[in-house]
């Protein structure tokens, strides 16, 4: 009936996304396995006693008048106490996984909540600010442990991402350095769900945010959009093949380069100066695809659609004289 | 030596009923003043709570605005819990502890009637917000700094607050004193039957946490309107000290409303099968157990805060799964081979056992703080204090209505409107709340008045909001059947259950001074003594003149 139960996917959380996550779940399907026998056996018991016992009409008779039985409430006394202490023990080993800080985090993003929004600032000094009409994204990298640092601007709030199976409070202290700080590594890439778990006043509900998990690369260009004023690009599913190009001193780093054909790839396209670069593909005087425009130092990956074979140029908009290349479509 | 002969005062002079009731220090009719006015905020705080369901049935916004749904879900917080099931029981506690115990009344009348009164005055003063642009919106827990934006709603709700605590805290003393120095003779503390136990730790819980919330109340209020800086970062305040004043006081509040309702179905279980309650004494040290370590857990409700010790807090948490083990072992223990009558007092006992069995396994999942950090303000929390307040009190309210209604007006309830109340009620009630769980795990939160098409919660939700309403339309053959009853119901003669205890060896109702006589107390067990002896099979009665002379020895040694 248990196993019925479980597969059912009733009375389970999300399937986690995190490492600790994980840990979190582990534990909770021990808990959940002693609560159902807990269940069974007591409610078992209850109808048990109700159908067996039931007074017969007309039935004067007492029945033995039991008043105890020390060894018995001994033994019943032992059997909490033994499922207390095994949940009590499960649950700081795995505290302690869901705890632990790394050394070197990939990323260390400070969280600040706010009536009613949110507002993510990256290491890099770039931050994102939500509206209610525009809850903002939370990119973090996947794979590598994420540190955030959770700060409230009023109002406590809390920071709640249900398929992370983590929440922690923001919470305005008057000494800034007790703020909270949470720690996971996502093992998985895609879009998840967050809102604000703690109520904060009118608008709590829609305190949403959403976390956009990416592989190394795609965060690093996204936080690059993100500076750049740019919509980051949509993400990456999966790039089969990546090509990668450099913008220094007005000049490519390569001059050719050469992908599949009817296959989408990407360009991760590195701008190493403060001037504004990009990466375009055209066919003689046709656009075939436009990349957005790295106006800072820093990384984009662009998602070049599928090309049929042929010989094709790639150039930056801004300096298509200076900056030029062939791209071969090959069979 | 003269002898002065006493004219009852009550026959001296004559007053209208108005009057009467209004100016009453009589335990009795108090208590029934009590339990009147906790049922009328009941239904009020239950007409929220369908506001509530309405709300959420689908996503949208239909019905109400968020700031009109935040006063809702923290008036149903705090009325219900403040205002009907903590009153409730207090009312049976005043009506039938000094019955209980063979006494003529509470130790102080006036202080009795006092701490009535306070409890409408304090209730009205809470809701008036409504009339002042609008009630309190922070939540029935109040959390700073959300306090510190609060209109004048929020200043009513905390002197509201403050006075029905001081009601609370000298209803506490009363009992206390009635308990320890109005016992009948013979009666020994390990005498007493167990809701007057539940009821003793309960006042104790009661003085020792409500002046801690009393003492919060007032530091909030000086925050609010006099430049305090307690609880507002703003200004140097700590938000998180307020969570720490309210949950001192907020979680033995939890045993407060749980503990007389445990005490209700311990005295409904024995009389209805027939048997002692097994295991008194262990009952008793597992109720003082719980009154204890209640003090202990109260950060568990603070695990995400990060600003608590969390292997103390879900340690001494987890610990109450022990008294509380022990006496669901002795309910189940007091079951077995009895011979169960299963009227409707009886139902509701065994509807207590069967969902507070829920609450409490998910309350000892959630002292587990990785999980907790899931579970916390989701759902799933909604749902564990719902199967502890609501399955579980006030499941006991409703045994507690049916069981010693004919003691308090001479007539027995209907028995088959109040099974089609029961099935209705716990039906309605699980269909209500279990879905909770689900929505909880799956992520989602509290106190939101609105929720995303695309998170999959409505059908959940949808099946929550009927069974409110299930729950709502039980009260109707609860309603039928009291008014049925007072015009027609089955006289009830002084003891239509075969009761255990003293309150069954006066009159329905009792007379003003309850009792001409008192049989002999030799266990917590009189009037089953009388008829029965022991239960064994051979009377000994010269047992019972040793025992009754040991006992009135071992008693002037205890008091």
């Amino acid at each position: 009936m248990l196993i019925v139960f479980l597969l059912a996917g009733c009375l389970l959380p999300p399937e986690p996304k995190t490492d600790a996550g994980r840990d979190v779940f582990n534990l909770y399907i021990i808990v959940l396995v002693l609560a159902a026998i807990v269940f069974v056996a007591v409610e078992g018991f209850i109808l048990y006693a109700v159908v067996r016992y039931r007074r017969k009409p007309g039935d004067e008779t007492l029945p033995e008048q039991l008043h105890g039985n020390t060894t018995v409430e001994i033994i019943w006394t032992l059997i909490p106490t033994v499922i207390v202490f095994i949940l009590f023990g499960f649950s700081m080993v795995t505290l302690a996984e869901v705890e632990a800080r790394s050394e070197e985090p990939g990323a260390t993003i400070q969280v600040d909540g706010f009536q009613w929004q949110w507002r993510f600032t990256y290491e890099e000094g770039v931050s994102e600010t939500g509206t209610l009409d525009e809850p903002p994204t939370l990119y973090v990298p996947v794979g590598e442990p994420v540190r955030l640092i959770l700060s409230s601007e009023d109002v406590n709030h809390a920071f709640f991402v249900p398929e992370f199976l983590i929440k922690r409070d923001l919470i305005r202290y008057a000494d800034d350095s007790k703020d909270n700080e949470i720690e996971f590594t996502v093992t998985e890439a895609g879009t998840y769900a967050g809102q604000c778990a703690e109520f904060c006043g009118t608008s709590h509900a829609e305190m949403t945010f959403t976390v956009e998990a990416l592989p190394r690369a795609d965060y690093d260009a996204a936080i690059a959009g993100i500076a750049s004023g740019e919509t980051p690009p949509p993400t990456t599913a999966e790039c089969e093949v990546t090509v990668e190009i450099k913008a220094d001193n007005t000049q490519f780093d390569i001059d050719e380069f050469e992908v599949p054909a009817e296959t989408a790839f990407c360009i991760e396209f590195e701008n190493l100066e403060a001037v504004p670069h990009n990466v375009s593909i055209y066919d003689g005087g046709t656009n075939l695809f436009e990349g957005a425009f790295v106006n800072e130092p820093g990384t984009i990956t662009y998602e070049v659609p599928a090309l049929p074979a042929g010989d094709y140029t790639f150039i930056c908009d801004a300096h298509p004289i200076d900056m030029v290349g062939d791209v071969t479509v090959t069979e | 030596m003269a002898t002065t002969t006493l004219e009852p005062q009550a026959s001296a002079y004559r007053r209208s009923w108005v009057i009467d009731w209004l100016t009453t220090v009589d335990h009795k009719k108090i208590g029934i003043l009590y339990i009147v006015n906790s049922f009328l905020f009941f239904f009020a705080a239950g007409i929220l709570a369908l506001v509530i369901r309405s709300e959420l049935a689908v996503p949208g916004l239909q019905f109400v605005d968020q700031s009109t749904y935040n006063q809702a879900f923290t008036m149903h917080g705090t009325i219900m819990l403040f205002l009907f099931i903590i009153p409730a029981l207090s009312g049976f506690g005043n009506y039938i502890v000094p019955l209980q115990l063979g006494a003529p009344d509470m130790a102080f009348p006036r202080i009795n009637a006092l701490s009535f009164w306070l409890l409408p005055l304090g209730g009205g003063l809470i809701f008036s917000g409504y009339l002042f642009g609008g009630a309190a919106a922070e939540g029935w827990t109040g959390y700073a700094p959300l306090t510190q934006q609060g209109g004048v709603g929020t200043d009513l709700w905390i002197i509201g607050l403050t006075l029905v605590g001081t009601a609370s805290i000298l209803g506490a003393v009363n009992f206390i004193a009635t308990i320890f120095k109005m016992r009948a003779p013979g009666m020994t503390l390990f005498r007493m039957p167990i809701f007057v136990w539940t009821v003793l730790v309960t006042a104790v819980l009661i003085l020792l946490a409500t002046p801690v919330l009393a003492a919060g109340l007032i530091a909030l209020f000086i925050d609010r309107n006099y430049g305090g800086s307690f609880f507002d970062p703003s200004v140097g305040g700590n938000p998180v000290l307020w969570q720490h004043i309210f949950w001192f006081f907020g979680h033995p509040e939890v045993y407060i409303v749980i503990l007389p309702a445990m005490g209700v179905v311990s005295e409904i279980l024995p009389v209805f099968s027939r048997k002692p309650l097994f295991g008194y004494r262990a009952f008793v040290f597992a109720t003082i157990a719980i009154g204890l370590l209640s003090f202990s857990v109260w950060a568990h409700h603070m695990f995400t805060t990060g600003a608590v010790f969390l292997p103390f807090f879900s340690f001494m948490t987890a610990l109450i799964a022990i008294p509380t083990g022990i006496k669901m072992f002795n309910w189940l223990a007091t079951l077995w081979r009895g011979k169960l009558l299963l009227n409707t007092p009886m139902l509701f006992a065994l509807g207590f056992l069967s969902m507070f069995l829920i609450g409490g396994i998910s309350g000892v999942m959630l002292a587990s703080p990785p999980i907790d950090f899931h579970m916390q303000d989701t759902y799933f929390v909604v749902a564990h204090l719902h199967y502890v307040f609501f399955g579980g009190s006030v499941f006991g309210v409703f045994a507690a209505t049916y069981y010693w209604f004919p003691k308090m007006f001479g007539r027995k309830l209907n028995d088959r409107l109040g099974k089609v109340h029961f099935w209705m009620h716990f039906i309605g009630f699980n269909l209500a709340f279990f879905p909770m769980h689900q929505l909880g795990l799956s992520g989602m939160p509290r106190r939101v008045s609105d929720y995303s098409a695309d998170t999959g919660w409505t059908i959940l939700n949808f099946a929550s909001t009927i069974g409110a309403f299930l729950i709502a339309l039980s009260v109707i053959p609860f309603l039928i059947n009291v008014i049925a009853t007072f015009i027609n119901g089955e006289p009830a003669g002084d003891d239509p259950w075969e009761g255990n205890t003293l309150e069954w060896a006066t009159t329905s109702p009792p007379p003003p001074y309850n009792f001409d006589t008192l049989p002999p107390i030799h266990s917590e067990r009189p009037l089953f003594f009388l008829t029965h002896g022991h239960g064994h099979s051979a009377e000994r009665p010269s047992d019972l003149e040793e025992t009754d002379e040991d006992d009135v020895e071992r008693r002037d040694g205890i008091v």
